[in-house]
């Protein structure tokens, strides 16, 4: 795919969503070199720039203009609130984002930790769960665990971690995937490059079926 | 403690000097379209229903009023026109400049909790020719502080508004959907809609909505999926403004879908390659909910139209240190000129140099500080 306009891409550097988002791009026929080696943070392909950001902060770099598009988690979208178009669901293994507690433990739910707090408190809001919630930036089995708090909310792929911790998925708020989310004014003023592009990430999904 | 509150600044000369610049520049260019300058309180009654009202800074009057900082003056210039010209005449002109607050925002790249607004309301009519006429103000607006290159985009929130009834959901479902359309979020709405088992020719319209985007093609595609009166109507209100502007740099995109209880009709916002935000925003909105009377404007954000046209200019020191009788007569010949505030020539030597003003008159003397040559105050006015 030759890019005729200026195209700057958020890539999430996560080891995991990096490595998908990377071979996504490069499958739909962007021309991007390795640049594993490389400790910069951004590279330059003639008239593609791609940013390398927290897989939290794409959303941003995305809403303000920075990015044109980037490629992240539909947890971290959630989290951001942010004003971004994301026209299609890229798969990737499947998650949730869970409320999660002590099995069997009967006591009510008062106090949450998550490291997505915004979600977490608009979900529980909407289930009508009057909690509060700690932002915690990881480990939230252990807050869990020695009574920090009553329960979690976090992403969720395989549930093998929590049954090893005798912890149980009490709900599912979200069914999770890797999203392709654009900035509003680029999708209007670089159309014909980005349409050109979604059209082919969206051609993949239907070619290979979504990646499981 | 905080210095200031997060998201307002210090505003230093040249910063203040170039914003008042560009303010003055786009209250020339609404002037001479014979818009008229208002201004409103900063400080406004709170009402709940006013379209900011979660937004807005509150304080509490003497008498316990709950009172809100202005957080936008399309509202206000309402009320303004309500109190002061029930009657019109009709068309009614007006523009306005000022600071605005929002509280609840985050303040970052081109996003500020104060900030100034300068705009323009077209009130008391409601035809094609008064939407062009705005649109078009917006844009030479924006080609007057020096944007080249600016593609605007037209919507139409009825149309989105008019396609969701056929889906015959309840209120809930609606701002669901709508929520999705906003976003273009493609993979969600063909559940959300498969969930409510809508199917056929409403299902497929509601999806088109998210890929009408683009040149003034779309308008005719957009045909198609109008599938009742309500549609058909705000996309011929579309053609009709679309109509009367230049097909270049005019973009459309039927599926605009924010805040379907404000606008009435045609909505649009103004871009310039390589900054991801709006540079204006507007739009039609008659009758209720804001407004008794048709009324249809834009407004756009100073700090942000500084951010995306980048580079802030030094403002330049005045020209000379005068004692008070010379400066007068240079400053009738037009200089800048500062007063002398000692009578030792060293410390004002010393001072004009850090400031990098040029000349330092003292008595009769004029001593350019550059090339140390000194000449007599007469002739040098003479030869000013």
């Amino acid at each position: 795919m030759k890019l005729e306009q200026r195209l700057t891409i958020a890539l999430p550097s996560g080891e995991r969503s990096k490595h998908y988002a990377l071979r996504l791009l490069r499958r739909a026929g962007l021309e991007i070199p390795d640049f594993q080696g490389s400790r910069s943070l951004s590279h330059e392909f003639g008239n593609l720039r791609i940013l390398e950001v927290k897989d939290p902060d794409v959303p941003a770099y995305v809403d303000l203009g920075v990015a044109d598009c980037g490629i992240v988690g539909k947890d971290w979208i959630l989290e951001s609130g942010r004003d971004v178009y994301e026209p299609i669901d890229l798969g990737g293994e499947p998650y949730r984002l869970s409320l999660i507690g002590i099995q069997n433990s009967g006591s009510r739910i008062e106090r949450v930790a998550s490291k997505y707090a915004r979600s977490a408190r608009k979900m529980l809001n909407e289930r009508g769960i009057p909690a509060d919630v700690i932002q915690l930036s990881g480990k939230l089995e252990l807050a869990a665990l020695t009574g920090l708090v009553d329960a979690i909310v976090d992403v969720v792929q395989t549930g093998r971690t929590l049954k090893e911790n005798n912890l149980h998925e009490l709900e599912v708020f979200a069914q999770l995937s890797y999203r392709l989310i654009v900035n509003r004014a680029a999708l209007k003023l670089k159309s014909s490059t980005l349409r050109e592009l979604i059209h082919r990430l969206q051609h993949l999904e239907t070619e290979t079926g979504i990646e499981k | 403690m905080r210095l200031i509150p997060d998201g307002t600044r210090f505003t230093l000369p040249p910063e203040w000097e170039w914003r008042e610049t560009l303010r003055s520049k786009l209250e020339g260019v609404l002037g001479a379209w014979g818009y008229e300058a208002v201004q409103t309180p900063s400080l406004e009654v709170y009402d709940p229903a006013h379209p900011q009202a979660d937004k807005s800074f509150k304080l509490v009057d003497r008498d316990g009023t709950v009172l809100a900082l202005r957080g936008e003056y399309t509202t206000a210039i309402s009320s303004l026109v309500r109190a002061n010209f029930p009657e019109g005449p009709f068309p009614l002109r007006l523009r306005y400049a000022g600071q605005l607050w929002t509280r609840a925002r985050d303040a970052e790249l081109g996003r500020q909790r104060e900030f100034t607004q300068v705009g323009a309301e077209l009130l008391g009519v409601s035809t094609p020719l008064a939407d062009s006429e705005v649109v078009t103000l917006a844009l030479e607006c924006l080609q007057a502080v020096g944007f080249s290159s600016v593609a605007v985009e037209l919507g139409h929130p009825g149309f989105v508004r008019a396609v969701l009834m056929e889906t015959k959901l309840e209120p809930e479902g609606i701002e669901k959907l709508r929520a999705l359309i906003h976003r273009k979020n493609a993979p969600e709405l063909a559940m959300e809609l498969d969930n409510h088992n809508v199917t056929g020719k409403t299902r497929a319209s509601v999806m088109a909505l998210i890929d009408l985007y683009g040149s003034q093609d779309v308008l005719l595609e957009a045909e198609q999926y109008a599938l009742n009166d309500a549609a058909k109507l705000a996309l011929e209100e579309l053609v009709a403004v679309a109509e009367q502007l230049p097909q270049k740099g005019v973009l459309f995109d039927v599926g605009i879908a924010r805040r379907l209880d404000y606008y009435s009709g045609m909505i649009f916002q103004a871009y310039t390659p390589d900054f991801g935000q709006p540079l204006v925003g507007g739009g039609r909105y008659d009758g209720a909910p804001i407004a008794s009377l048709p009324a249809c404007g834009f407004a756009l954000g100073l700090e942000r139209i500084m951010t995306a046209l980048g580079g802030l200019e030094p403002i330049k020191p005045p020209q000379a240190v005068a004692d008070s009788r010379s400066a007068k007569k240079l400053r009738a010949k037009g200089w800048r000129v500062e007063n002398a505030w000692t009578l030792e020539p060293s410390e004002l030597e010393a001072y004009a140099k850090k400031r990098g003003i040029a000349y330092l008159v003292t008595g009769d003397q004029v001593l350019n500080l550059q090339t140390r040559a000194s000449q007599n105050l007469g002739t040098f006015l003479e030869n000013l």
